[in-house]
């Protein structure tokens, strides 16, 4: 694990030092809020929950989870991700 | 969006509901292998709505088997699902297609033709004029030639100095612009007679025996210039005396002529004005209510403005609308409008000389509202009228002098 630790601190340091984004580089998930209403999010790696209260969405090694009312699944690609709704809260988990 | 939306019902899509266990994993392999998925909706526990296109319904029942769901056809949207419903009924799509057709097929024809631009000549002969040409209602417009109807009109009607012939739609337009033709004259005898009375001022004579002479005064219906001219006088002969045993020459009788001369003479025109030095009476004040009521079998609702009305002095003007009346239908409801002036007394105190201009004013009006439209004034005044003790009222006299053509055309009879 430790060596995976390393490349990873050496990826971010070459990439901070490029300035080359990070969604790029470092295959990162980029997530749009549009006020509480819409949600957009690239680079995701599918869906694990989805509920009208909530959606669970996988992305590189971390999960996306994102709270509220009347959600629906605008759109789903490949990588990307749209959804809709009153949402209230997102976090990391 | 909007293109998206319009692409989705060219194309066709479905609504489907899937059951199981995790809908989830089937959105994700769906993503991943390429299918569209939209408006992904969770209905119950166990239950997912989604949309996806007609074409990639297909693989999706592999991806159900692989990730244990089901999913079931909810409705179908879209143009193909139109298409085969119109399949079904193969006469509802004729007649749409007869429609259009016979719309088509009929507009193909001059329906209408309109004749504009005629003030004297009748429409029905510039109608008939085109029919021979070919232009009537009912023609197909392909055989229409609009340069040979505009020759044609132009040759069966000498009065039309130009003809334009416009197709537009199932609707001809004939524009013709009339020749102005030179009215008959009148030749038969007649007198100039005075109008009015007046000054004679010049008297130009055009044809005739002028019987008035400038600076005389005529009076109304006196003749001016007479029409018939008497023959010219013999000269005496050298010695003033006729020869005794002469013949008198045969009488020649007077050449009757249509007379025309213009005759300007000065005409007077008076009027009376008058006006109080103080003024009392009533105005409007420019203050106004209105108040909207509905009337319903004699009983007056009162649907805007205040009950009573807040004038001590008004006008009313009431406007009534009801519905028309139709066969023996009747509904007993009126509308009824009413809008009250506010009046309010005044008293005006013009002064001797403010009044005086006043009753100047007026009496200049009522003499001008006797002239004729195009008269010259060349002098006014003003004379008082007085009447005896000194009153409220002050009276005043105008007189307007006028020079204008006063003849008139008298046929004389035979």
């Amino acid at each position: 694990m430790a060596w995976h630790d390393y490349k990873k601190k050496i990826k971010r340091q070459f990439s901070e030092f490029l300035e080359i984004p990070g969604d790029v580089m470092l295959d990162l998930p980029k997530i749009v809020l549009v006020g509480n209403i819409k949600i957009f999010i690239e680079n995701h790696r599918g869906i694990i929950e989805y509920t009208t209260e909530k959606v669970r969405v996988n992305v590189m090694e971390d999960e996306v989870a994102i709270t509220g009312e009347n959600l629906l699944l605008r759109n789903v690609l490949p990588d990307e991700l749209c959804v809709e709704g009153k949402i209230k809260s997102i976090s990391f988990l | 969006m909007f293109l998206f939306k319009l692409m989705s019902y060219l194309q066709g899509y479905l609504l489907i509901l899937v059951t199981g266990s995790a809908p989830e994993k089937f959105v994700n392999m769906s993503a991943g292998r390429g299918i569209y998925l939209w408006d992904i909706t969770r209905v119950s526990d166990s239950a997912v709505v989604m949309k996806v296109h007609l074409r990639a319904v297909k693989p999706l029942r592999h991806i159900a088997r692989r990730t244990s769901c089901r999913f079931r056809i909810k409705r179908r949207v879209g143009f193909p699902f139109y298409l085969a419903w119109l399949k079904q009924r193969k006469s509802l799509a004729l007649g749409a297609v007869f429609f259009v057709g016979a719309l088509y097929f009929l507009s193909s024809f001059v329906w209408f033709i309109e004749v504009r631009g005629n003030d004297r000549l009748g429409v029905n002969e510039v109608l008939q004029a085109a029919a021979e040409a070919g232009l009537s209602r009912g023609t197909p417009k392909w055989r229409v030639d609009p340069g040979r109807v505009e020759a044609n009109i132009g040759e069966k009607l000498p009065l039309v100095s130009w003809t334009g012939v416009y197709i537009k739609g199932a609707k001809a337009t004939i524009e013709v612009a009339e020749r102005t033709v030179p009215g008959e004259e009148d030749r038969r005898p007649a007198n100039i007679i005075a109008k009015k009375s007046g000054l004679i001022k010049e008297i130009l004579v055009l044809n005739g025996h002028p019987v008035v002479k400038e600076g005389d005064t005529v009076s109304q219906g006196q003749v001016l210039v007479a029409g018939a001219i008497p023959p010219p006088e013999e000269p005496l002969p050298p010695g003033g005396v006729k020869k005794p045993g002469e013949k008198p020459k045969p009488v020649q009788p007077a050449r009757l002529v249509h007379a025309s001369a213009i005759a300007r003479a000065r005409v007077w025109y008076e009027g009376y004005g008058e006006s109080a030095v103080i003024e009392t009476g009533r105005r409007l004040s420019g203050r106004s209510e209105t108040r909207v009521s509905m009337k319903f079998y004699g009983k007056e609702i009162i649907l805007a403005g205040s009950q009573n009305i807040p004038y001590e002095l008004y006008e009313a003007n009431t406007l009534v609308k009801r519905v028309p009346e139709w066969r023996n239908l009747n509904i007993p409801v009126e509308l009824i409008t009413v809008k009250y002036y506010e009046l309010v007394d005044y008293k005006e105190d013009h002064g001797r000389a403010g009044a005086r201009g006043i009753a100047w004013e007026r009496a200049l009006a009522d003499a001008g509202s006797k002239m004729p439209p195009g008269a010259r004034i060349q002098e006014q005044w003003m004379e008082d009228v007085s009447t005896g003790p000194e009153e409220n009222v002050v009276r005043v006299k105008a007189v307007i002098e006028t020079v204008e053509d006063i003849g008139e055309e008298e046929i004389i009879n035979p």
